[in-house]
């Protein structure tokens, strides 16, 4: 008797009591997942830098030829310029040595000529030093000898000219002049070697820059290999990476899904099993120990008339009698408690009459209840949940509510079985208040495929209304 | 003087042994068979053409009630008193329906069980005391909280009369012979007070009168 007792008290908990287990842990680690996103991160970042030095890179060498070019353009055309004053100075001199010969009785001229050539000497002489001073230290040779050559050159025309000065048709001045002569050639042509070299030079300089140019070709070429295969590498590993993700994603949707269903599953079993061990257990309270305490009561009504002598026996009896009926109605009380008898002896209208008289009694509220149409024969599942769902409602509206008036109709529509609890309460926010008996009684609800509106107003009361679609044979049975 | 015989109808056979002892001890009664379900109950009723069924609610097979509704319209002699572990009226209401006439709880079957035999013999109604008890007060707590009036004032003192008369178990005819007046007077008395009290039926008004007190 003391683990029924402790059975039926519990009987308000046992619902919050089974909460689902917490779902299990992903089949993937984060971790990992955290780790693939930082290599993939890495390799972006690595790409997008190697784009970003070769263009940098890039830039700078073409910069670099650019200003390259124009310096070793720039000194080609001053040597060449400077060679060209050479040539030009020693054509020049070449006339005015001519030129004085011509001349030899006007001294004042022969002075000017002489000045003009003294003042060629010391400009070519300038210009060339000035050259050779630019130029680096390997490729002053050429120069420099063209530069001593043109030296004694300018010292043999001088020496000629002060010689065709002073004597006039000596003999010597032949000799001089043919030694200026040939002096005259040599000049011209080293000047013409120079040029040459010159010349090859800036052709070495423009095969330098073409090979450099190769070379540059080849490793942005390198580069560009590298960043393409790089980046296939990487858009191959998103695509897997990506993918992988999808596909994982889907997997945990539809794990989800499935546990979504087993919990609703599991939640039916639940409330099947507990209707189901209520209903075991008391049947078993009302049939077997109630029963059997009737027949006790009958055998000690038996006994007190067989022995009606004895007043201490008499009284001992009358003491187990007493004792019988309080079990009795204890008995029939936790019986009616766990679930009343009449909802499967006399259908669920009967007991929803008790269950409204039975909280009048124990509340003060006045309870109504008004059916129509209510089939004998409702689906066992149909009539529990609904006398529940009323058990529950009028329950809030006693304890939360404090109402004076609860109405309580059922109506049985071809498809629909309606049920709806008013009253006078003082409401609630149904938008907000979703209390854990609100929830059970949804949970019912859905499991036949019906609909549960809570409408509350703190002025009027409270509204509860069930609907229940009804299958097809149940709504037959009727007639 | 003839004894009554009784049929009874329990399936624990405990019960049926104390009822029995109980019985026996009384000159005027005889136990005539047992039964331990509806339907066996329903054959015997019908071979042994009993005086009283004591008849138990919960029963395998067929239920007390559904074979007291079976015996009653095969045999309205048969007096049947339905023993149950209930004193809910929607239980009283059904057995008054199936045409019992006499509804006891069984654990006060041992002090009130020979005088509902001895009652419902003589075609009167009975029911146990902590019933009537329970009847009467729902019945004034209901009328309280709905703060309407009690029906039973709109009454005349000739339709009180017959509602009692009724109400104990008597037909119209038997009430038109005790108050010496047509049964067809009866009849409209008895729809008059059907009417005036929002009543439907006989077992109607059979609890209307257990939850007033005018039987017991």
């Amino acid at each position: 008797m003391a683990t029924l007792s402790k059975l039926a008290g519990q009987d308000g908990e046992q619902m919050t009591e089974m909460k689902p287990d917490p779902p299990v842990a992903s089949k993937f680690p984060s971790r990992e997942w955290f780790g693939s996103g930082a290599a993939l991160f890495a390799g972006f970042g690595t790409l997008l830098i190697l784009m970003a030095t070769v263009s940098i890179d890039s830039l700078h060498t073409l910069e670099a030829f650019e200003t390259h070019d124009t310096q070793i353009r720039k000194e080609f055309v001053y040597r060449e310029h400077t060679l060209e004053q050479v040539r030009t100075g020693v054509y020049e001199s070449g006339d005015i040595i001519s030129d004085y010969a011509v001349i030899e009785s006007d001294p004042p001229s022969q002075a000017r000529l002489r000045n003009e050539f003294q003042s060629m000497l010391k400009e070519t002489t300038a210009s060339l030093k000035a050259c050779i001073q630019s130029l680096p230290a390997d490729k002053r040779e050429p120069f420099q000898h063209l530069a001593d050559e043109l030296e004694r050159y300018w010292l043999k025309g001088d020496r000629l000219l002060a010689l065709l000065a002073t004597e006039k048709k000596g003999s010597g001045h032949f000799a001089l002049r043919s030694d200026v002569l040939s002096q005259y050639a040599e000049v011209l042509a080293i000047t013409r070697d120079v040029r040459t070299v010159n010349d090859n030079e800036l052709k070495e300089t423009d095969r330098r820059i073409a090979e450099t140019f190769a070379q540059f070709r080849r490793r942005l070429l390198a580069f560009g290999m590298i960043g393409f295969g790089f980046g296939l590498i990487l858009a191959t590993t998103t695509i897997v990476y990506a993918g992988r993700l999808e596909k994982s994603l889907q997997e945990k949707y539809r794990e989800s899904l499935q546990a979504q269903r087993e919990l609703k599953e599991l939640s039916k079993r639940l409330v099947d099993a507990e209707e189901r061990e209520r209903r075991a257990i008391s049947r078993e309270l009302h049939d077997e120990v109630g029963q059997s305490l009737s027949a006790l009561l009958i055998d000690v009504g038996n006994l007190t008339e067989m022995c009606s002598q004895d007043a201490a026996f008499r009284q001992g009896l009358q003491r187990i009698k007493t004792l019988a009926e309080n079990c009795v109605n204890e008995v029939r009380n936790m019986a009616l408690l766990l679930r009343p008898s009449m909802l499967d002896d006399l259908g669920l209208v009967a007991a929803l009459d008790w269950q409204a008289r039975e909280t009048s009694k124990r509340t003060g509220m006045l309870v109504e209840t008004v059916d129509e149409n209510v089939s004998e024969s409702l689906p066992e599942e149909y009539k529990t949940c609904v006398y529940r769902i009323v058990q529950e409602a009028l329950n809030n509206c006693s304890k939360h509510a404090y109402a004076k008036n609860v109405r309580v109709v059922v109506r049985q529509d071809p498809n629909y079985f309606r049920v709806s609890i008013e009253d006078d309460g003082k409401g609630f926010d149904a938008s907000r208040v979703r209390g854990l008996g609100l929830v059970g009684m949804n949970e019912r609800v859905s499991q036949l495929g019906g609909v549960l509106k809570v409408e509350s107003d703190p002025a009027r009361g409270t509204r509860l209304r069930v609907d229940l679609p009804l299958p097809f044979a149940s709504a037959n049975l009727e007639n | 003087m003839r004894k009554l015989r009784i049929l009874l109808a329990d399936d624990h056979i405990v019960m049926r042994t104390g009822l029995r002892a109980l019985l026996e001890r009384q000159p005027n009664l005889e136990v005539v068979g047992e039964c331990e379900n509806g339907r066996e109950t329903v054959a015997l009723a019908a071979s042994l053409e009993p005086d009283v069924v004591v008849m138990d609610v919960g029963m395998p097979v067929l239920s007390g009630i559904e074979a007291t509704q079976t015996i009653v319209t095969q045999n309205p002699n048969v007096a049947v008193v339905i023993l149950s572990m209930h004193a809910d009226e929607s239980y009283v209401m059904r057995a008054l329906k199936a045409g019992a006439r006499g509804y006891l709880l069984k654990d006060s079957a041992a002090a009130d069980l020979i005088g509902a035999i001895q009652a419902i013999s003589q075609g009167k109604s009975f029911f146990s005391p902590k019933v009537s008890r329970i009847l009467a007060e729902d019945y004034v707590r209901v009328l309280k909280q709905k703060g309407a009036v009690d029906t039973y004032d709109l009454l005349t003192s000739r339709e009180r009369e017959i509602l009692q008369l009724l109400a104990e178990g008597k037909t119209n005819k038997e009430v038109a012979t005790a108050l010496t007046i047509s049964p067809y007077t009866v009849e409209t008395h008895r729809s008059h007070i059907l009417q005036k009290l929002n009543l439907h039926n006989s077992a109607e008004l059979v609890l209307y009168a257990v939850r007033k007190g005018i039987i017991s």
